[in-house]
């Protein structure tokens, strides 16, 4: 009876002690990390996370008041990583909200439109508070959307590529329309993810959930996934 | 917090496996014959059942641990598929079992370990009374199992290279598994148990023992057993072996499995059934002198038992071809002479149960002569299901996949029927509600909740309530929440001095799943209620004609310790008193003083709102509403100055020294000008009204329990000034204070 999970690598592990056999302890485990997708209003947050979860795209997509959630599973070669994806409200007043969405996240999508220079200084401000505020660890990746729109493009690639690289950050221009990249940067951020970090615990199992991370200090480290 | 539907519908689910869409099922069905029995059921059983939703959705909405819960899911969804990506390869197996009369070791195995051509993959050789000692029996200890250990080792096949798995021994039963070096890698979950069913049911002369394990992607486990002994006691081991059936469980697995919860089950040992005691002895050696064995196992019990389906339903038996391996007189091949004169049966046997096993030679080994058993031994080709990598991570994925789309569908799902709430005008006091609708859109249970925002300690401004705030709706119902916005004292001053607005983002949480951002604004209008005396002295026009950032600049430079450093800005007052209090005053003078019940009887709050607005945007030469309505306008004026008109800082004072006039006049001239004038005002009103006390029935007693607690006031429980005020004082005792402060004041002369 099949009781293991993922089995991949049984053909080239070599023979050896109980733990370098394969089928290690991270086997058929599943990672669970929160993500929180964070941006100007219309910039394509929910169109990107549309098109990784369900493979859709709506050129009307409307706009999102409060925090949408989905979840959405990619598979790594030796781990199993399940994203709980917070998509928030781009528009200027729900700023203030934003901090009970990335507090407690381990991995965050600064999404900026590369049509309009202002929504790539507004990313700016977004990756500065997030250093600032959320988890020290937190993977950041930014994402220049809208990618099918390269004849009016107002932000340069060589420039954004400069910042993400300056600031340590995942790039990748992407297009929720016609999907370019939008799985390859979850996946960056998923492989990049440290997926046996002791000191966090076995923060996916935690029961947390999507629960909201309400009450604590947001500064301390993010929990982890599977051991 | 979730409510007690779900606590008691979808509880204990989470280790429940979870049924799936139509497509799903289909590809169950084709891998059907390849699956355990036990997981066949299961699947049945779910896919009948009316609860599935029930199942789906606690997957959805998380349970307690919703990563262990999808992880059993996984390994269930895997499970059913495993054909799609395992293939069979055959490996060989060796069971032999020798019941070794207490004997050591005198000489080599290999004649029963070694006799086949090639290798076995995997060996499993079982003892039984392998030491008959009072010392073996009492403390399981015994040198005899080192002894046997290393014969076997010397006799294991020449051809392979053997490494043990594992060794379990309970007093003289003892099990060893080796498996060739090269299938190390993929053994897993290698575990042991034994049961003891002897003596008193439990001792462990007689029992079983076993050692299970997972190669590749088979589960596989081998028990060797010694079962009660004597021809007529059929029923003791039949009752033996079902002991060990139910008793035995690997417990370090997870989940924990019995010997039935495998792929493949061996099992071996002296099951000590014999020939039925109505075969008379002599019959029975004719027969055996005549080879003819067929005839003689018409007799055996184990057949019977078996036959009948008391015992090892759905195991099997290689045919057997050979001697019985019991008994004989130890060191020759003849049957027993002893004086117990034992009749010769097929004691030791080998049986397997499950899929893809072929017998390929069951045999027993007369050439060994240590014991008055024979051991006896089974070579079998079976069936390992083994992984394909790429097909097991394609349907690993496509299961993600199926579950992902499935959590995600049974999300809680809920639509507002607006998110942008405006009350539109706010006026002091006066409540305004507006209903917002939440509609279950989705397929599962929705729990909501207006949660705190970030630093918030409340969910909501305290100018704000909804009501119910938290709920819990049912697919396709709606829930009506009532917001009320209400500006009262407490909260007047705030929006007055522009500290706070009339704008609150609400943020409606579904347990489990999204929230929704409800933006509730009005328009505050500015009211000489709830303002306070420094600013509203500033002002000659009435308040709704003062521009509203002048007012909240008034406000916020009233008392520095608000706004320190706003103070050299602070312009003379243009006013000596609030022109809203002298208008209320001279209105009470000209029509109040002689009327009965005065302060005493309610006003209406109609006109009492009347009377505010007429103050807000007028300069009114008279005031509208009954005489109640202003006296009362006039208490509620003063109780919602922002500072009381003894200040918070000096309420301590005044309470602590209330019992002298000399102390009482020390805090009044220490009172800030503006309130000294004020409060001047007030005590010469009381004397003006207690002047007409045979008319209005108004004592002094009445008056300053009324006035003493509009004009002292506790300070809020943050105020800084405030920290040293005692809040423990009883109302009572508080009361007693404040009047008698005030009450000083009324029979003094202020400029005495």
């Amino acid at each position: 009876m099949a009781n293991r999970g993922n089995q991949a690598g049984t053909a080239t592990a070599a023979a050896g002690g109980a733990a370098q056999r394969p089928n290690g302890a991270t086997q058929g485990k599943i990672c669970q990390f929160k993500l929180v997708l964070l941006g100007e209003s219309a910039v394509g947050k929910s169109s990107l996370v549309l098109r990784f979860v369900k493979g859709q795209f709506h050129e009307y997509q409307e706009s999102t008041i409060g925090a949408a959630f989905l979840t959405q599973t990619v598979c790594l070669d030796d781990t199993t990583v399940k994203f709980e994806i917070w998509d928030t409200a781009g528009q200027e007043r729900y700023h203030s909200l934003a901090p009970m969405y990335y507090r407690g996240a381990q991995a965050a999508i600064v999404v900026y439109d590369i049509t309009n220079q202002d929504t790539f200084g507004r990313a700016k401000v977004w990756v500065k508070e997030l250093q600032r505020q959320a988890s020290p660890n937190i993977v950041i990746a930014l994402a220049g959307n809208k990618a099918d729109l390269a004849a009016k493009r107002a932000v340069e690639f060589d420039e954004a590529k400069g910042y993400a690289e300056e600031n340590g950050l995942l790039f990748m221009e992407t297009s929720a329309k016609t999907a370019m990249n939008v799985n390859d940067i979850f996946l960056a951020i998923a492989k990049k993810l440290p997926k046996n970090d002791g000191a966090g615990g076995v923060g996916g199992s935690s029961g947390q959930g999507r629960r909201l991370d309400r009450a604590e200090d947001g500064n301390k480290p993010a929990s982890s996934c599977c051991k | 917090m979730l409510p007690s539907f779900k606590a008691n519908k979808f509880s204990g689910s989470d280790s429940e496996p979870l049924t799936s869409t139509a497509a799903e099922t289909d590809s169950s069905n084709n891998c059907h014959d390849a699956i355990p029995a036990h997981l066949n059921q299961k699947a049945d059983s779910e896919l009948s059942s009316p609860d599935v939703t029930a199942h789906r959705s606690s997957i959805a909405t998380g349970g307690a641990t919703p990563i262990a819960a999808r992880e059993s899911v996984v390994r269930y969804q895997m499970a059913l598929r495993e054909t799609a990506y395992t293939d069979l390869r055959q490996i060989t197996i060796f069971l032999g079992t020798y019941n070794v009369n207490g004997q050591p070791p005198t000489s080599g195995l290999a004649d029963w370990l070694s006799i086949d051509k090639d290798p076995p993959d995997i060996y499993a050789v079982g003892f039984q009374e392998l030491d008959l000692s009072k010392e073996a029996f009492l403390f399981n200890e015994t040198p005899r199992e080192e002894e046997w250990y290393r014969a076997v080792f010397r006799g294991l096949h020449p051809k392979g290279k053997y490494r043990k798995v594992k060794l379990v021994r309970l007093v003289g039963m003892m099990l060893i598994v080796f498996i060739q070096e090269k299938h190390w890698a993929y053994v897993r979950s290698v575990a042991s148990e034994v049961v003891g069913t002897g003596l008193m049911g439990k001792m462990g002369n007689k029992g079983g023992v076993a050692i299970r394990f997972d190669l590749h992607n088979s589960s596989i486990c081998f028990v060797n057993s010694h079962l009660a002994a004597h021809t007529e006691e059929v029923e003791r081991r039949n009752q033996d072996y079902l002991d060990i059936c139910n008793r035995l469980v690997f417990s370090t697995t997870f989940p924990s499995k019995s010997i039935k919860d495998h792929d493949q089950v061996f099992w071996i040992g002296d099951l000590n059934y014999r020939l039925s005691g109505d075969l008379d002895l002599l019959r029975v050696k004719e027969l055996l002198d005549q080879n003819n064995h067929q005839a003689l196992l018409q007799y055996d019990q184990f057949r019977a038992q078996h036959a009948a389906h008391k015992i090892f339903i759905g195991y099997q038996e290689g045919p057997i071809q050979f001697r019985p391996s019991y008994k004989y007189d130890p060191g020759t091949d003849n049957w027993d002479t002893s004086e117990k004169n034992r009749a010769p049966a097929w004691c030791d046997r080998c049986l397997w149960k499950g899929d893809n096993v072929q017998v390929k030679d069951y045999r027993s080994h007369p050439g060994l002569r240590m014991s008055d058993h024979k051991p006896v031994s089974c070579f079998l080709e079976c069936g390992v299901k083994i992984i394909d990598t790429v097909r097991y991570r394609k349907i690993y994925e496509e299961v993600m996949k199926k579950l992902d789309k499935l959590e995600n569908e049974f999300l809680p799902q809920v639509s507002v029927d607006s998110t942008e709430i405006n009350f539109g005008k706010v006026s002091f006091n006066e409540g305004a509600t507006k209903v917002l609708t939440v509609a279950n859109t989705g397929q599962v249970p929705v729990q909501y909740e207006f949660i705190k925002k970030h630093r918030d300690s409340n969910y909501c401004k305290p100018w704000l309530a909804c009501e119910p705030y938290t709920g819990f709706l049912m697919p396709g119902d709606n829930s009506y929440i009532t917001l009320e916005v209400l500006v009262d004292k407490r909260t007047a001053w705030s929006l007055n001095s522009g500290l706070d607005e009339l704008y609150d983002i609400l943020v409606l949480h579904l347990d489990g799943g999204k929230d929704i951002f409800i933006t509730v604004s009005g328009q505050y209008q500015k009211s000489c209620f709830g303002c306070s005396i420094e600013a509203l002295i500033q002002m000659h026009q009435p308040i709704s004609q003062v521009p509203p950032e002048t007012v909240c600049q008034y406000e916020k430079a009233a008392y520095p310790s608000v706004d320190p450093g706003n103070d050299s800005d602070s312009k003379q007052p243009v006013l000596a008193v609030p022109k809203e209090l002298w208008f209320i005053l001279d209105e009470l003078y000209r029509r109040g003083m002689d009327t009965p019940g005065l302060f005493e009887q309610p006003g209406l709050s109609s006109e009492i709102a009347a009377i505010r607005r007429t103050l807000d945007d007028s300069l009114p030469d008279t005031l509208p509403g009954s005489v109640h309505s202003v006296a009362e306008s006039l208490l509620i004026f003063l109780e919602t100055l922002k500072e009381p008109i003894i200040p918070f800082g000096l309420t301590q004072k005044a309470l602590d020294g209330c019992t002298a006039f000399a102390s009482c006049k020390m805090v009044y001239t220490s009172l800030p000008l503006s309130h000294q004038h004020v409060f001047k005002h007030i005590i010469s009103f009381l004397k003006e009204v207690l002047l007409h006390s045979n008319k209005n029935g108004l004592d002094a007693k009445t008056l300053v329990a009324l006035f003493g607690s509009a004009m002292i006031r506790l300070p809020p429980p943050k105020y800084p000034l405030g920290s040293s005020i005692s809040l423990s004082q009883n109302q009572p005792h508080l009361d007693r204070k404040r009047t008698t402060f005030i009450h000083h004041f009324l029979v003094n002369d202020l400029d005495d």
